[in-house]
């Protein structure tokens, strides 16, 4: 594509080849001139003050050096999206611009004036804003409430009241809802966070930091357990800010939404930078895949031929009331040897609580859940007998971050034959096991004694499917398996979730990427409002139909229902 | 409580929570989270940090006793004298520091697997009387079989002391910090009682026993000190905690503290390591407390007890929750409180300002393992921020107590 020439014709091609054209953003991108380095860009001012700039940054954990001279700059009214792989030193920079952490070596500046945080509240008292895919609001409290709590004192503005500091809950009210009306957001300013779904408590988060006065914003991986749906209207909220004048650095693995929204795009690969700040807008999608992966051709989907077996995992009649959400209404499912299911659907809407049943986590209130015929109803303990792994959408509550790897990796059999004798763990063979074992799923470092909270993100994630795909399991319940994966270590995941039901496992993918689902499963179950709304085979997975069924209406091919949600990540490409 | 305190990649520790203080030491965090080979074996702050962290908190000292008119060199020198200066002294610090490490242990356990009990002063004091029971029943039985079963009555004292707190924490989830510490107020006044009433020396003047029966004393190690056999059983008492780090149970315990859900997930019955914990820690300090009352003391006061519960989990703390650590600073509390008293008796140095420079010694110390202390402190912190959010929860309509994570709310746990 020869973007160069005339970015304008580049921009409309780039749209094109994204499958997405919402007009409001791409009104929105036009209205700001983007499409390749524009006449913003190259303005004296800008030039003169960048948004952030650091030179030489340096940061190293014990032996690895996470980061190595890494120059890096964001421009005012830029979205610089942050690509590579999979401990590439994304979110140590993320944290060092937060202030979160500090680099070893290396300057920065903010806004043209010098800038050396100490911790985080110096980054956020100087604007800098960091959502991370662990959101940091505070449990049990409304959203305003959350605004109040830390809110940043910042030099000259009466951000913070004087003291006495009383909490006034109707001026906080007062703030998030003209914020959210400023945004167009609907973020209820009174509800507690834990009752809102993970959308809508990112939306809060980002509120809450630009009430805080943020002027900067970073964002390491927003969009890893949102549907589609749900990250356009990221995409959106993302494009608004950045017209309206908030720079925002931005963490991602997903090729598409990072060709729909992001200016430049930087890579790193092993703590250098290895592509810095190329024109999204003047390079073609091909080009930016490779850049962010590489080799494009290794990702290729090699589907087997997947032999159906008995009915290996059963469940029949599932009720379950939860606290938050609607739970479970009556939802039967049965996968057999060799079969791989897709659970889709809006997050929220009954997928954790199907995930815990059919694991024996959870006990439902009615319904009993059986693996080869035997019954594993509510009973963790005999659901791991009968061959039961899951990978939980939660990775915290999947791993124990103050453990090391190895005695991750050992947590499922620490009493068998070679790791205990007598009681006591072996701990020279729980290290030889783990080395292997972290090898074999390309966890890195493969360090036995590291602390398993010292991975990275996607580290973490194959961590865990390490110590759950290990032996095949009879059954695999997996909500988001390559969730914060690069596109090769998901590639990697999903030929293990193949090889799973290859040799008889019975497979079960919760997903909120749709793409995901559209590749593993051979069927796929709509769960909306805590029940099975629709079931059908891949090959009639259609963006028009999701739609339709997520948002809970019921399919009629003929009838209007069936608009296309439009999203990044909605299987239009799907055969 | 706050979720970020829980972010994937911990370095976050920063901001929010309170535990900032294991980042930016000149060990750096880092390199320690590299060199750790197991859960606890985590970060000390540089040597060079500590120390100064030490030799601060004796100037601080020293600026308080020299305020108060005293020459704090003297005072100094009298803490080591009496902590180590003769055989009698190093006499007292071992008899001070074994019911230390004893109740450290317990302590340690239970705080390994989240659970944190400050009970150990009413157990200790349940775990006395059950001695003294003992030594009353066995009075004409050989010392052979006689001093053993003292030994295991103490335990079982101990342990029956703390059986309705663990089982209402493990299935009612009531508060164990609230329940231990009331059972606490039941020992002392149960003790007060017995040694006012029943158990009362005829012609003594103080509330004290009868002496206990010799069949059950536990004799002198070394001559015209108070050295008592008794600290053996302590010698075995660390062997087997270390053991117990090293073995699946441990294992399983340890990970109940660290992630509760994935324990869960793995069918790891919480409820149970939650009352077992609490009760292996309960029959812990009733060992102490048989160590107290057949070894120090011979027979009961009213105050046996002293504060060994409450230092106790400052030793299981500062030793990091590990043998070898808490057996050091066992020693440490134990010859600063035998050094303290010493500097009382011969420089005139009034015990609260004594108890003061003690505290200030051992804060210096604690320094040093700042990162391992805050590692179990998060721990500890959990389980009360659990606890108080279940309560909470009960203010709030259509939400039950115990939704937290940790928490049981539509677990089978089988138990
Ligand atoms: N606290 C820590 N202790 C030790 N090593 C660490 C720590 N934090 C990060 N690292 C290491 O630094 C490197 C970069 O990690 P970082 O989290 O920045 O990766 P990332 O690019 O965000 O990867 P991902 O896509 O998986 O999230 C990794 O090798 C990681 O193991
Ligand atoms: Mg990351």
């Amino acid at each position: 594509m020869s973007s160069d020439a005339n970015p304008g014709i580049a921009n409309e091609a780039r749209a094109g080849d994204a499958g997405v054209g919402s007009g409001s953003i791409s009104q929105a991108r036009a209205a700001h001139g983007i499409g390749g380095p524009g006449p913003d860009h190259d303005n004296d001012g800008y030039a003169a003050a960048l948004a952030f700039e650091g030179l030489g940054v340096s940061r190293a954990f014990g032996a690895t050096q996470a980061l190595d001279r890494v120059d890096f700059d964001l421009r005012p009214g830029e979205i610089h999206a942050l690509v590579g792989e999979n401990g590439a030193g994304k979110s140590t920079l993320a944290k060092i611009v937060a202030g979160t952490l500090r680099a070893d070596s290396g300057t920065l500046r903010l806004f043209g004036e010098a800038y050396s945080p100490r911790r985080r509240s110096d980054g956020s008292a100087a604007g800098v804003a960091h959502v991370r895919q662990q959101l940091s609001l505070v449990r049990g409290l409304t959203v305003a409430q959350n605004i109040e709590l830390g809110r940043p004192r910042r030099p000259g503005t009466t951000a913070r009241r004087p003291w006495p500091r009383v909490f006034n809950a109707s001026e906080a009210r007062a703030e998030v809802e003209r914020l959210a009306a400023e945004l167009d957001l609907s973020v209820p300013a009174d509800r507690i966070v834990d009752d809102l779904p993970l959308a809508v408590r990112q939306q809060a988060e980002i509120l809450i930091s630009l009430a805080w006065g943020a002027r900067l914003l970073i964002l390491d991986e927003p969009s890893s357990a949102l549907g589609p749906l749900e990250t356009e209207a990221l995409i959106t909220l993302c494009l608004r800010l950045r017209d309206e004048g908030t720079p925002i650095i931005y963490i991602s693995h997903r090729l598409p939404e990072l060709a729909e929204l992001a200016d430049r795009l930087t890579v790193l690969r092993q703590g250098r930078v290895v592509t810095a700040g190329t024109d999204v807008a003047a390079a073609d999608l091909r080009r930016i895949a490779e850049l962010m992966v590489g080799d494009i051709s290794l990702l290729e989907v090699r589907r087997p031929d997947l032999e159906l077996g008995e009915v290996r995992l059963e469940a029949d009649g599932l009720l379950l009331a939860a606290e938050h959400g609607p739970g479970l209404r009556d939802v039967s499912l049965s996968v057999r040897a060799g079969e791989i299911v897709g659970v889709v659907g809006v997050a929220g809407n009954g997928q954790e609580e199907l995930a815990g049943v059919l694991t024996g986590q959870l006990r439902p209130d009615a319904g009993v859940v059986r693996i080869d015929g035997t019954e594993v109803t509510g009973s963790p303990g005999a659901a791991i007998g009968a061959g039961v792994a899951l990978l939980p959408e939660d990775r915290t509550a999947g791993l124990a971050a103050d453990f090391t790897l190895a005695e991750n990796l050992i947590a499922r059999r620490v009493a068998d034959a070679p790791f205990a004798r007598l009681g006591v763990r072996l701990r020279a063979a729980v290290r030889r096991h783990a080395r292997a074992l972290a090898e074999r799923f390309d966890v890195r470092p493969p360090e036995p004694a590291l602390r398993a909270g010292s991975l990275s993100g996607g580290n973490q994630q194959k961590l865990m499917a390490a110590r759950e795909m290990e032996r095949d399991p009879a059954v695999l319940v997996a909500a988001g398996p390559t969730k914060g994966l690069d596109p090769h270590a998901g590639r990697a995941i999903r030929d293990r979730c193949f090889e799973t039901a290859g040799r008889g496992g019975a497979v079960v993918i919760i997903s909120a990427d749709l793409d995901e689902v559209a590749e593993l499963a051979q069927r796929v179950v709509v769960l909306s409002g805590g029940r099975v709304t629709d079931r059908f085979g891949v090959e009639e997975m259609t963006s028009a139909r999701l739609g339709a069924v997520m948002a809970g209406l019921a399919w009629d091919p003929s009838g209007e229902a069936g608009r296309s949600p439009a999203g990044s990540g909605a299987p239009g490409a799907t055969p | 409580m706050s979720t970020t305190a829980g972010d994937a990649t911990p370095t976050d520790s920063g901001d929010t929570a309170g535990h900032g203080s294991a980042t930016g030491g000149t060990g750096g965090d880092g390199d320690g989270a590299l060199r750790a080979d197991t859960t606890f074996e985590r970060a000390t702050i540089g040597l060079g940090t500590s120390l100064l962290a030490v030799v601060g908190a004796l100037a601080l000292g020293a600026i308080i006793l020299a305020g108060s008119g005293q020459n704090p060199l003297t005072a100094y020198g009298a803490i080591i004298v009496g902590s180590f200066g003769d055989w009698f002294a190093i006499g007292e610090t071992l008899a001070r520091a074994a019911p230390l490490a004893v109740v450290g242990i317990g302590a340690a356990i239970a705080l390994r697997a989240g659970v944190i009990t400050i009970g150990a002063q009413g157990q200790l004091i349940a775990g006395s009387l059950g001695a003294l029971c003992a030594g009353f029943v066995l009075r004409d039985v050989p010392a052979g079989v006689a001093l053993p079963l003292a030994a295991v009555a103490g335990a079982l004292f101990g342990m029956v002391w703390v059986l309705i707190p663990a089982l209402l924490r493990a299935h009612l989830n009531v508060n164990e910090i609230l329940s231990t510490l009331l059972f606490n107020e039941f020992a002392f006044l149960l003790l007060a009682y017995l040694l006012n009433g029943p158990l009362k020396e005829p012609k003594a003047i103080t509330p004290k026993s009868e002496p206990l029966p010799d069949s059950v004393v536990l004799g002198d190690l070394v001559a015209s000190t108070r050295l008592h056999a008794g600290v053996l059983a302590v010698v075995v008492i660390v062997a087997l905690f270390g053991l117990w780090t090293r073995s699946t149970m441990g294992y399983r315990y340890d990970l109940f503290g660290e992630n509760p859900r994935l324990a869960h997930s793995l069918g790891i019955p919480g409820r149970r390591i939650i009352c077992n914990s609490l009760l292996i820690s309960g029959a812990l300090a009733g060992l102490a407390g048989w160590l107290q009352a057949a070894g120090l003391l011979q027979r009961l006061f009213v105050d046996i007890a002293e504060e060994i519960g409450f230092f106790g989990l400052v030793v299981a703390m500062l030793g990091g929750a590990r043998p070898l650590g808490i057996l050091a600073a066992a020693l440490l509390v134990g010859a600063l409180q035998a050094g303290g008293l010493h500097m009382q008796a011969t420089e005139g140095i009034p015990a609260s300002l004594s108890d003061v420079i003690q505290a200030l010694i051992l804060l210096g110390f604690a320094v040093r393992y700042a990162p391992q202390i805050a590692a179990i402190a998060r721990r500890a912190v959990r389980s009360i921020s659990e606890s108080l959010s279940a309560v909470a929860a009960w203010g709030r309509p259509g939400s039950a107590p115990g939704s937290a994570p940790g928490g049981s709310q539509k677990r089978p746990e089988g138990s």
